[in-house]
């Protein structure tokens, strides 16, 4: 299916534009020196005093925490203040077991990640349940419970807590490079930054995005969101283990140290560092965890500073520092403001020979459809709709009469009370609309859905996710891998060409924020045509369209047609519409009153009274 | 009683982020009018009226409802006794009775009880099948009591500018009827109104004057005659 | 059994007063003040001051209220209002009120030293006894001053109109301005409400706790839990309910399991009514939509 419609296939070259082949060897260049000075930083630490050492390391640990939060709220927009808890389950395992139990501490790790991970999972399954504060506050009391227990719980030591076990020392040839816990921290660091920032560069990015900010366009791109937020969940809950694991080398380990304050300012770190950054949880943690030590005052005037700062911050700088910085210096960096350039006329997509005959069957049937919203009237009642193979049907109705709600029952959006939906003759009432891609349906929205902060291109790229295999499970190491690096420049050559082919070539590189509607409505397009598939819903296409973007927007649907594309179109610029469709359904409060023929309908005397308002 | 007409907007560019979404609209209605704003979804009809309410962040330009230039004000003040607006989905409070949301609505006379009780009474004489509903939840009202509902509680605030937005949306045809025949009565009585529609049909009935927009632009001015005698084709062209 | 009760009672008032104050300025501005608790501190810790200085109780009473309902506010201007004016659904007030919590306490513990402090009895050395058990005229004081606090928010919130309006903000708030609601003004009278019961929560519970400058943390997190189970997010008067009954649980538990109990059972309550009832005892639809990210739909209507 993916490749059908998408005549580029044979036409990827680095030439259509991918910087990526070209730059790579000066971004590994980039990487090593950075490794490399890292390090020297450990190096560096691990042979100093006790006391820097003792800075030093509780600031790696909680750059950690940090970007472990930052992994769910920056990319996902799922604030959780449950971080103390996995922090204080990571910790509190590691000291116990390693007490009671003769077990070396690298044995615990697994352990510990296994531990988190799972519980992680679970927590993270509630926020499919609830969202955006009542989910904080579940991970909130989450914490709080830990917490208790831990207060409480004999095993835990209470109060005082355990001493953390020792870490083991480094075997003789290996003394000179100094304390061997240092350089397990720093190195875990470093493994924590790459993973992120692999993640960031990889094509899971643009989806993760698209689940925080858009997540019908995600679902019905195919994306799995509820299983990718649990996972990711999960994954992050695993880091904060593994700082806990971490901790415990470090020296005591009592409830105190993973309270709700602890988790709290472990969202400190990440909103005033700077949220879905990389560096900024990590500029978040020094500030935090180092402020008492390099302001060295009275300590309640010293905390008084601290509060007063943090409040400065993230009133001055809501995106925290980092992003300030990064904004500041994007602007500095920005090439001249390009001219709005008109839609360019798009090339003509090469004839593919279609597989699959426009044959007529019916590819989209919907029987008997109820809806209603509890009290008050139903909003649909018994509809029935057949939709053939390669036909524009289209679908009118005045503003309330319920075409909006039977494209969201058709796209899988909405269930309906009763009736079925059959999509090439498979039920799939119920099913969730990431289902209904994998069937080779998409749609577009009235109000554009997609991720604002990002270009055209990579909103286009999160079309392909169903295409390309594996994008999940390589996303963590994503730029080491060779295979990694052919497919991103292959999705991008596609994406782009995608956008070019609608006409919005000249703004791939833009972000969707900076773009005039009319682009984001083509981006939209181009973003469920570059998967290729067999049937669209357009929802509203031509909504904001200037005359001459909905002239081209019919020409470009006029084009998927011809290769076979069957569309369902809910429109109300019928000047537009009616010449394109085979046929046209029109509702009125909630009833089919006529399907037919786009003539036929717009000589139905009924229909002229009630819609077009004649008669 | 000033001879400055009730609404005036000139230069008019108002959006939500980096682009206009209305470019450079002006026009005015003057004391006892009634002007209709038309055009397709997306044009940018709503935009313009909640620039005049104060509600869309980024506007410039001026807009004066009778004497007051109300270019930078914040919303609740041009909501007191300047300009009123009934929004799109009514927006009413759910929670709260029909005469709640009315008395809502006289929020900033609350000190003149006798004014505030003549202008309750108005809308009631207005809209008689709400004073049978005065102590029900608005949530349980059907949707045309619900549009008189958020008339009422633009006519409580005393204001010299009327704004609707799509009265008749998603209202059945005999719920529209009722709307219209109690904004008819309101022009009786001298009120001015802005007024956005997709309902041709609705606009030409009330309307001395319309604007059609498209893109974000106004982009033809038109008397109703007109449209009556010359058929909707010519309106239609606009509107697909 | 009626002594647990009872007792349970009074202590659950302190509870709910708490977590109607919390309730208060989150009907408004949809944003939990962590230095809810410090405002309660404030109070207790002024009334102590004063009294120190040979002011009379009542006097110093008032003018810790005064001071707490100062400090709410301030609260509300300093770290609420900066943040909602940039973007209403931003998470940053968590930074910011946490800030204005620990800068408030350390300023307490600054001018008046960590370790507790005297705090008058007011009326907690007057014992009445009621049936088999015994209460102090301080806890019937806390029973009595949260009925009437409670009564009174309720019927000002239905009654007045002044009422009606934050009713309206809480449910509409861009509506609410176009019809003339000055939503900053109504904001800092819900924020100095919210001062005045943590303040009387203060002075209730101030014979028995002494005054000291770390306080706030932990009344606050019992407001915050009182507020959840009772369903307070959706309508103030909620937390009261929730407190009460946290108040009664925690000393039944007290008295049946044993006197730590009181420590991790109000947080079994908690996690119970949670799952049961995810948005507390007394809620009902979806008052939380609203504070789903906006990024999911554009500032920008779509018809027009």
């Amino acid at each position: 299916m993916k490749d059908r419609m998408d005549g580029s296939r044979g036409q990827i070259s680095l030439s259509a534009g991918v910087p990526t082949g070209r730059l790579a060897p000066v971004r590994r260049a980039r990487g090593a020196i950075f490794v490399a000075a890292y390090l020297v930083l450990t190096y560096g630490i691990a042979q100093s005093s006790l006391n820097l050492q003792a800075l030093a390391l509780v600031a790696a640990v909680f750059s950690i925490l940090a970007i472990s939060l930052d992994l769910v709220a920056g990319m996902l927009g799922l604030y959780s203040l449950g971080q103390g808890g996995f922090f204080a389950i990571g910790a509190y395992l590691t000291t116990i077991v390693a007490a009671q139990y003769e077990v070396s501490v690298f044995w615990l790790l697994p352990a510990v990640l296994v531990v988190t991970g799972v519980s992680g999972a679970l927590i993270g399954a509630m926020s499919l349940r609830v969202s955006g504060l009542y989910f904080a506050i579940t991970t909130f009391v989450f914490t709080l419970v830990l917490t208790v227990l831990a207060t409480d719980l004999s095993i835990t030591g209470g109060l005082q807590g355990l001493l953390g076990p020792a870490f083991p020392d480094f075997p003789d040839s290996l003394a000179p490079l100094g304390t061997p816990v240092a350089w397990c921290v720093m190195l875990a660091l470093l493994v924590a930054i790459a993973l992120v920032w692999n993640i960031r560069r990889s094509p899971f990015y643009p989806v993760l995005l698209a689940i925080r900010d858009a997540e019908p366009f995600a679902e019905a791109a195919g994306v799995r969101t509820a299983v990718i937020k649990v996972g990711v969940f999960g994954l992050s809950a695993a880091m904060a283990g593994a700082a806990g694991w971490l901790f415990s080398f470090l020296g005591v380990v009592s409830p105190g140290q993973f309270d709700w304050a602890v988790s709290l300012n472990i969202l400190v770190m990440v909103l005033v560092g700077g949220i879905n950054t990389t560096l900024g949880p990590i500029v978040g943690a020094m500030f935090v965890t180092m402020f008492p030590a390099v302001v060295n005052i009275d300590p309640w005037l010293q905390e008084i500073l601290y509060g007063a700062l943090s409040i400065f911050a993230i009133t001055m700088f809501p995106e925290g520092v980092v992003g300030l910085a990064k904004r500041r210096l994007a602007a500095l960096l920005k090439p001249m403001a390009r001219e709005t350039a008109a839609a360019e006329t798009p090339m003509a997509a090469p004839q593919v020979a279609r597989t699959v005959e426009a044959d007529g069957a019916p590819i989209v049937e919907c029987r008997g459809i109820e809806f209603g919203y509890g009290v008050g009237p139903k909003v649909l009642r018994n509809v029935d709709l057949v939709v053939r193979r390669g036909h524009i049907h289209g679908l009118i109705g005045p503003n309330g009469s319920g075409k909006s709600t039977l494209a969201n029952i058709i796209a899988g959006r909405l269930r309906p009370q009763a009736g079925n939906v059959l999509i090439k003759g498979v039920p799939v009432t119920g099913q969730a609309p990431s289902e209904r891609a994998r069937l080779g349906m998409r749609r577009t929205f009235q109000a554009a859905q997609l991720v604002r902060e990002l270009p055209t291109s990579r909103n286009v790229m999160v079309g392909l996710y169903n295409g390309v295999p594996r994008i999940v499970r390589r996303a963590p190491v994503w730029p080491l891998l060779p295979s990694g690096h052919r497919d991103a420049a292959s999705m991008l050559a596609r994406a782009e060409q995608a956008l070019r082919a609608v006409g919005a070539g000249n703004w791939v590189d833009a972000r969707v924020g900076d773009v005039p509607h009319g682009i984001e409505q083509l981006t939209q397009l181009a973003s469920v045509r570059v998967a290729g598939p067999e049937i669209i819903v357009l929802d509203e296409p031509a909504t904001g369209l200037s005359m001459s973007e909905v002239d081209h927007l019919a020409r470009l649907l006029g084009q998927l047609k011809a290769q076979g594309v069957t569309m369902i179109i809910i429109e109300h610029q019928t000047r537009f519409l009616f010449p394109l469709c085979d046929q046209v359904t029109v509702l009125n409060a909630g009833e089919v009153i006529l399907t037919s023929t786009a003539e036929a309908v717009r000589a139905d005397p009924t229909v002229r009274q009630i819609y077009l308002g004649e008669g | 009683m000033s001879e400055a007409p009730a609404l005036q907007v000139s230069s008019l560019f108002a959006g939500y982020g980096r682009f206009d979404v209305v470019r450079d609209i002006g026009f005015r209605v003057e004391q006892g009018e009634a002007v209709g704003l038309l055009g397709p979804n997306g044009a940018g009809k709503t935009t313009v009226l909640r620039a005049i309410m104060g509600l869309v962040k980024h506007r410039r330009g001026t807009i004066r409802v009778g004497d007051a230039d109300v270019s930078a004000l914040p919303p609740h003040r041009i909501a007191r006794g300047l300009a009123a607006i009934a929004p799109e989905g009514r927006r009413l409070f759910l929670d709260q009775s029909v005469e709640d949301n009315l008395m809502l609505g006289a929020f900033h006379l609350r000190r003149d009880r006798n004014r505030v009780q003549e202008l309750l009474e108005s809308v009631y004489a207005l809209f008689p099948v709400l004073r049978n509903y005065r102590t029900r939840r608005s949530s349980f009202l059907s949707g045309g009591e619900q549009q008189m509902v958020a008339i009422g509680r633009m006519l409580m605030s005393d204001p010299e500018i009327l704004l609707l937005d799509e009265p008749s949306e998603a209202l059945s045809p005999v719920a529209v009827d009722n709307v219209v025949r109690a904004l008819i009565e309101l022009r009786r009585r001298g009120a001015s109104l802005l007024l956005v529609e997709q309902r041709v049909d609705v606009a030409i009935r009330l309307c001395d004057r319309l604007y059609i927009m498209t893109h974000g632009e106004i982009v033809d001015e038109m008397n109703p005659e007109t449209v009556r005698q010359e058929g909707l084709g010519i309106i239609n062209k606009y509107l697909g | 059994m009626l002594q647990f009760v009872l007792s349970g009672l009074a202590i659950g008032a302190i509870y709910g007063l708490m977590g109607m104050a919390l309730a208060i300025s989150f009907y408004v501005t949809r944003v939990i003040n962590f230095a809810q608790g410090q405002m309660m501190m404030v109070a207790i810790m002024i009334v102590s001051a004063l009294t120190a200085a040979d002011i009379s109780p009542w006097l110093s009473v008032l003018i810790g209220l005064v001071c707490a309902c100062v400090v709410a506010v301030l609260s509300y201007v300093l770290a609420v209002r900066p943040i909602l004016a940039f973007d209403r659904f931003s998470f940053g007030w968590l930074v910011s009120t946490l800030g204005f919590a620990v800068v408030v306490e350390n300023a307490a513990a600054y001018v008046w030293g960590p370790t507790s402090r005297a705090f008058p009895p007011i009326l907690n050395d007057i014992s009445v006894p009621i049936g088999d058990s015994v209460l102090t005229a301080q806890q019937l004081l806390a029973i009595g001053a949260a009925i009437v606090l409670t009564a009174a928010f309720e019927l000002i919130r239905k009654r007045t109109l002044f009422g009606k309006l934050g009713m309206a903000i809480a449910a509409d708030p861009e509506m609410a301005s176009a019809i003339g609601a000055n939503t900053t003004a109504v904001a800092i009278v819900a924020f100095a409400l919210s001062g005045l019961f943590a303040g009387v929560a203060g002075v209730l519970i101030g014979p028995s706790t002494f005054a000291n400058p770390y306080l706030g943390d932990t009344f606050g997190t019992y407001g915050f839990i009182a507020m959840m189970i009772g369903g307070g997010t959706e309508k103030p008067a909620a937390a009261m309910f929730g407190g009460l009954l946290l108040g009664v649980l925690a000393e039944g538990a007290n008295a049946t399991i044993n006197s730590q109990a009181s420590d991790w059972f109000p947080f079994l309550v908690l996690v119970v009514i949670l799952i049961v009832s995810p948005r507390g005892l007394f809620s009902s639809g979806s008052a939380l939509l609203r504070l789903r990210p906006a990024r999911l739909a554009p500032g920008r209507p779509v018809a027009g």
